[in-house]
């Protein structure tokens, strides 16, 4: 105990106005068995700190490749990918975070010390560890389940964990890849108003793939649609509904057209 | 009906009794089948030889699992982590298993004599190859999606094989362990039946061939016994590494902890 409260708060606070990135002419040639074929295509855009952005597009568009890319974890042909005016060349979790589909968690370990073990990687004191990754089970609201392994927690806690995870390091930048899409409707959107409630929380920078266009206008302030392979991006939408939004706002009718303008550009690709 | 862990216990209680009964009643002649009560009487009376011979059993048997388990794990893991070394050579250590190793012996007692070396040589045989197998399956089968997520915290290489790969492949070494050893027993034994000068299974073969069958199944009954108990240390420590498993885990634990539903306070 003493040890806790000898060390304080270390976390630095946060730069405000951190965690924007940069997409620079990105491409990609996928080299396979059959030869090369062009994977990603004229990517080019600019995330400002702290705004939620999602990517959706056709099944195959290479959405999941490009945040893969974002992340550090995937090498692209061509371009270059800037965080905080730095080139990303390999994953970097002080800067970036990210949040898989399945949840990824370490069965072998409890929720805490799954939460804490990107601290453990880098040799970070045990009370500071622990104390971190409190702090972070808190903020999802699953400080009472720190004991549990993996397979005693339910699928939307397990994604909450590995949200914590992300975050336990403090990046500016949060990455998800369909973290929600193997939940069940009623878990997906009860998890769709706990990332926003941590998201104004926290103000990271995220960046979304999902395939579901309602969650898309849901969660966004922008809406990043892309092509069919080659995958480009044929249209960014802002989406300018109040927040907090509620269940209500999906019956607005800015909402429905919002959707209707994305389902017409996939239908489009998908013919 | 009794529930299954009574009628278990029903039929052990059967067998002993019917071991002691069928011979006194001249159902089975001693010579087949001695009474229990005598094969005890005979292992007590003699226990310093039977002492004796367990002791070189046992000695034999811990320096083989060091040989076969050091020595599977280590090939298995090279075996499943290395994509070139498993196109090489798991079908051949696949196809090995299929062989009946115990002709291998004869050739160990020319090189090595018929002391412990050659018990050890083939019984350390016998206990690599599945523990090569079931480690490299073990490292095969780690879902990539983990060590994709390790990569994503910044894991470099060894910290991927410290803290992913080895603890992700525990249970099935352990279960792979747990074979190998039953295998490195019956090796030792084996062996020590063929050709021996001590050992349990050496005094199996001695009291056989004068037809002094309670001290056989005095012989007969320790190596049960010792199986039996490798067998539940190697299922305790199964049970340990294993904990966050949930077929092993969740049965013990779920009675201590409430049942867990979608009930976070934030949904």
């Amino acid at each position: 105990m003493a040890d806790l409260i000898a060390e304080a708060p270390t976390a630095p606070p946060r730069i405000s106005g951190t965690g924007s990135i940069q997409v620079r002419n990105l491409s990609h040639v996928y080299v396979g068995r059959d030869g090369e074929s062009p994977a990603l295509a004229d990517i080019d855009f600019t995330v400002e700190p702290g705004r939620f952005v999602v990517l959706v597009g056709p099944s195959g568009c290479g959405k999941t490749s490009l945040l893969m890319m974002l992340a550090g974890l995937r090498e692209h042909s061509d371009g270059t990918i800037l965080c905080d005016a730095r080139p990303v060349t390999g994953p970097d979790p002080n800067r970036i975070g990210v949040v898989f589909q399945e949840a990824n968690l370490f069965p072998w370990l409890t929720a805490l010390d799954n939460v804490a073990f990107p601290l453990t990687l880098r040799r970070v004191k045990t009370a500071e560890r622990r104390r971190r990754a409190q702090d972070m089970l808190r903020l999802v609201r699953l400080e009472d389940f720190a004991s549990r392994y993996p397979h005693e927690l339910s699928g939307g806690m397990r994604q909450r964990v590995s949200i914590a995870r992300g975050l336990v390091q403090d990046p500016p930048v949060l990455l998800m890849d369909e973290p929600f899409a193997a939940l069940d409707e009623q878990t997906r959107m009860a998890m769709g108003d706990e990332l926003l409630r941590i998201w104004s929380e926290t103000r990271k920078t995220v960046v979304f793939v999902t395939h579901s266009l309602t969650e898309a206008v849901y969660l966004a302030d922008e809406v990043m649609v892309m092509s069919a392979r080659p995958g480009r991006i044929i249209d960014r939408i802002q989406v300018d509904l109040p927040r907090p939004r509620r269940y209500e706002t999906m019956s607005d009718p800015r909402f429905t057209a919002l959707r209707d303008r994305i389902w017409r550009h996939i239908r489009a690709e998908r013919a | 009906m009794p529930s299954p862990a009574i009628a278990r216990w029903l039929i052990i209680a059967a067998l002993i009794v019917l071991w002691e009964a069928l011979p006194r009643v001249g159902a089975i002649s001693p010579l087949f089948l001695p009474p229990l009560s005598d094969t005890l009487r005979v292992v007590v009376a003699d226990w310093p030889q039977y002492a004796e011979a367990l002791g070189v059993t046992l000695g034999e048997v811990a320096v083989a699992l060091v040989f076969a388990c050091g020595g599977g794990i280590l090939a298995g893991a090279l075996i499943g982590g290395l994509p070139m070394l498993r196109t090489l050579l798991l079908p051949v250590a696949s196809s090995a298993y299929a062989v009946p190793l115990v002709v291998l012996y004869p050739v160990l007692t020319v090189w090595l004599g018929i002391g412990p070396e050659s018990k050890i040589a083939f019984a350390a045989i016998n206990g690599f190859l599945p523990t090569t197998l079931a480690t490299a399956a073990g490292i095969r089968t780690i879902d990539p999606n983990l060590l994709l997520a390790a990569r994503s915290m910044g894991a470099t290489l060894s910290q991927r094989i410290t803290r992913v790969i080895i603890p992700a492949s525990i249970p099935t070494v352990l279960a792979g362990l747990r074979l190998g050893g039953v295998l490195v027993i019956v090796g030792v034994v084996v062996s020590e039946m063929l050709t021996s000068t001590a050992g349990i299974g050496y005094i199996v073969t001695r009291y056989r061939t004068v037809l002094d069958s309670a001290h056989v199944f005095g012989a007969v009954l320790l190596i049960v016994l010792l199986t039996l108990m490798f067998d539940t240390l190697a299922r305790f420590l199964e049970r340990r590494g294993a904990a966050w498993q949930p077929h092993l885990a969740s049965r013990e634990r779920s009675v201590r902890r409430a049942p867990i539903g979608e009930v976070a306070p934030a949904e």
